[in-house]
């Protein structure tokens, strides 16, 4: 790769052991002769303890280069321009069956082995005008009565809608649930009437304890100063009815602000029926002169009684959050032993790049979070506070600063870049964002997406995707943004109007006439943690950029939205780079052992079990524009050869 | 003034052309390749197309220029060296085999002709 970036660059110049409590769940499913022990994959985040975890042990270090395409299917559910598709589903494989998610709403229910289709769930949620998400979808829900009885729906998955319904479909026919919600469908968007501006978007499956659902909700936060309040529900598995709901804004302050919803993944404490709630920034997202009242469970992690709603603790892990950098993850589950005791804990790794490790049973820092003073705003009305929590140690995932400016892309852009930067405003990590152009550093794209890190429970190692991306925010006065956009709510070139708040915004990639970036790689990188020391054992740079078909330097690594899986055999798993590669990675090294191209980036997380005597790793290959224009439909199942 | 040029080669390259725009358009429509719909293999493509035609002068013209002998030379061989690091770049080892196999073709010809030139002036000299 040295080559290639001696080639680029020429060019360029000419022109701790886990409690058995914290253990994947494993549950019988009909099984062959196998050496691992039977294993579902039911939950967003391969269980409810969010460790996407595996203890298959049939591929390894040794043979995972023989590994190939096991099967492929397509669901015929993908479309871009405006009706553009983003698929980042996490398949499930539980009750002999690979259950997956589609952009357009519909359930897709797979035999495990082969790839057919068992059946389909239309629920229609896709038709008509795309709401405020779009058509995008993250997966589906499974949850399974605990003492059936005779006849349907005693085990259902679950699938929302862009319009805000949510769907319970019998898991061994497809057919609705005539006893969930009204024949299947519960209308959440119904409860939701308080500033009502569009449908909220299920696209995040609800995470599943016992009977209880906990469902949360994605928003458009840009572009309105009072919007739909967070809200998260708890609702009958069952029946659908609304058992409990938590509410993350204030009631003095719903007329001033909205959304801080949970949007991202949600993970449960099977032991102590916690559930684990990770709130993004209240609305507008970049100018907080209207909501200067204090919202401590806006941008937080919150633990609620997953049957009550009762709030046990939380933790505010951004004051004030002016930047969008919402808690974006199901924090992972975990033991930690330390200093000779065993804490419950869990990480938060997050969109700032930093590894926040809380017990997850008071909220209190395993490692200390120190407030650290940040610059102030410099827009009237503004006040940025003036500490925010910084965890020094485990190791961030990025730095204090952006990157220097790269200079192949600012010799290439006749200096552009660097002129850029010179003109906009960088103080490094939480500069607010100016009338001139703030760096946004890092900027919404993370730090750590949505899919955050996998864990294996048996060593406490943890491994984590991130990215190294700064933005350019700018806020437009009331004024010039009508002048110039009118009544638009948003523009091509990066606009979110904010409407009824004294700026709108607009948000700009800091990247050179040619596209490329202007800040010098790596782009992301896969990092590995020993999380009994906090220690960090490697990271490297991971995945490639690619553009128009050319394929940078491994050096570079690439922008990344998805999550890796470990398996018991020392392998992760992970697609989520530009590159529309899957690749295993040595647990031990970062090593990578083995890549497969698949027909679009897998912004997802893979789901990993055994059938019938054979491993498989599958992924849900949707692609997302924000990455490559490249999208798909293809689930692809690997294993190895008979 | 025009002169008598060697053809040897040029079917060569316009065997590697060929393979090149076979290999380019199956990229481009297939999904597994990692290269589908991508700009780097049009370009390529194009490239490839040009050559073909370079050496199809080549080839149907031998009685050309010694300008046109050499913008073709020099153009053939500025395509093989832009197609291989677009070869290496798109991580296709077809793509690089194939501008080899061109190299190889331009080669013959280049020597060829040297030796036809050098066979020439020794006649010359030898009428003096």
């Amino acid at each position: 790769m040295k080559i290639k970036a001696f080639i680029l660059g020429a060019a360029g110049l000419a022109a701790a052991l886990a409690a058995v409590t914290l253990m994947p769940a494993q549950r019988a499913t009909a099984q062959g002769p196998n050496n691992d022990p039977p294993q579902v994959w039911d939950a967003f985040g391969g269980n409810q303890q969010a460790q996407k975890y595996s203890t298959a042990t049939q591929i390894t270090p040794e043979n995972v280069k023989n590994l190939k395409m096991a099967w492929e299917m397509h669901t015929g559910d993908v479309s871009s321009g405006e009706r553009s598709t983003t698929w980042g589903a996490t398949p499930l494989f539980v009750n002999n069956t690979v259950y997956v998610g589609t952009p357009w709403y519909r359930i897709v229910a797979v035999e495990p082995d082969t790839g057919k289709t068992k059946w389909t769930y239309a629920s229609n949620g896709g038709e008509g005008p795309p709401e405020n998400q779009g058509l995008k979808n993250r997966g589906v829900a499974y949850w399974a009565a605990s003492a059936p009885t005779a006849g349907p729906c005693q085990k259902i998955v679950y699938v929302g809608t862009m319009t805000g319904t949510l769907h319970g479909v019998d898991a061994d026919s497809g057919k609705p649930c005539a006893g969930f919600g009204k024949n299947g469908v519960v209308d959440v968007n119904a409860w939701a009437p308080k500033n009502s501006k569009w449908k909220i978007g299920l696209l995040q499956p609800p995470a599943v304890y016992k009977d209880t659902l906990i469902l949360g909700w994605a928003g458009n936060d840009w572009v309105y100063k009072t919007e739909n309040p967070g809200t998260v529900y708890g609702i009958d598995a069952r029946t659908g009815a609304l058992k409990w709901t938590f509410n993350i804004i204030p009631p003095e302050m719903e007329n001033q602000t909205g959304t801080a919803n949970v949007w991202a993944g949600i993970s449960v404490d099977p032991e102590t029926g916690l559930a684990f709630l990770p709130t993004s920034s209240p609305s507008p997202n970049y100018y907080g002169g209207d909501r200067l009242t204090e919202m401590p469970y806006a941008t937080a992690t919150v633990a609620v009684n997953a049957e009550t709603g009762e709030v046990k603790w939380s933790r505010q892990l951004v004051h004030h959050d002016i930047w969008d950098v919402d808690i974006n993850s199901a924090p992972t589950l975990l033991d930690i032993k330390k200093d000779g005791q065993v804490i419950p804990a869990l990480i938060q790794a997050n969109k700032m790049g930093l590894m926040v490790v809380l017990n997850r049973n008071t909220g209190e820092p395993v490692w200390p979070i120190v407030e650290r003073a940040y610059p102030a705003s410099d827009i009237k009305g503004e006040v940025a506070t003036k500490t925010q929590p910084f965890v020094p140690y485990p190791e961030p995932l990025i730095a204090e600063h952006m990157p220097p400016v790269s200079k192949l892309a600012d010799i290439v852009s006749f200096g552009e870049c660097s002129r850029w930067k010179a003109r906009i405003r960088d103080e490094g990590r939480y500069t607010p964002p100016s009338v001139r152009g703030s760096i946004s550093w890092p900027a919404t794209l993370g730090g750590v997406e949505w899919g955050g890190g996998a864990l294996d429970p048996t060593t406490n190692t943890y491994v984590v995707n991130s990215n190294i991306v700064p933005q350019i925010y700018s806020l437009v006065p009331r004024a010039d943004a009508d002048k110039k956009y009118g009544s638009a709510l948003r523009d091509k070139d990066g606009y979110a109007a904010q409407q009824g708040s004294a700026y709108g915004f607009k948000l700009e990639n800091f990247l050179n006439m040619w596209g490329m970036p202007c800040w010098t790689p790596p782009y992301g990188t896969l990092s590995s943690y020993d999380m009994n020391s906090g220690k960090l054992l490697w990271k490297k740079p991971f995945g490639q950029v690619q553009k128009w078909g050319f394929y940078m330097p491994e050096s570079w690594g690439s922008i990344t939205i998805g999550a890796p899986a470990i398996t018991k055999a020392g392998l992760v798993f992970i697609g989520a780079s530009m590159d529309s590669r899957v690749r295993a990675i040595d647990l031990k090294t970062g090593n990578t052992l083995w890549r497969h191209i698949v027909d679009a980036p897998a912004v997802s997380q893979p789901a990993i079990y055994t059938y019938k005597g054979k491993q498989y790793v599958v992924f849900a290959v949707g692609g997302n524009g924000i990455l490559t224009p490249r999208l798909s439909d293809q689930l692809v199942a690997f294993s190895l050869p008979n | 003034m025009t002169q008598r040029h060697s053809t040897r080669g040029a079917w060569l390259i316009m065997l590697a052309s060929l393979i090149t725009i076979a290999i380019c358009v199956y990229d481009y429509y297939t999904p597994k390749t990692g290269l589908i719909g991508t700009g780097g293999v049009i370009l390529v493509a194009g490239a490839a197309a040009l050559m073909l035609l370079a050496s199809l002068a080549m080839a149907m013209v031998p009685n050309r220029s010694c300008f046109l002998q050499g913008f073709l030379v020099v153009s053939i061989l500025l395509d093989i060296i832009g197609s291989s690091v677009a070869g290496y770049f798109l991580e296709s080892p077809v793509i690089m085999a194939a501008q080899a196999l061109a190299l190889i073709g331009w080669l013959m010809n280049v020597i060829a002709d040297a030796a036809d030139r050098s066979v020439e002036i020794d006649e010359v000299e030898d009428e003096d």
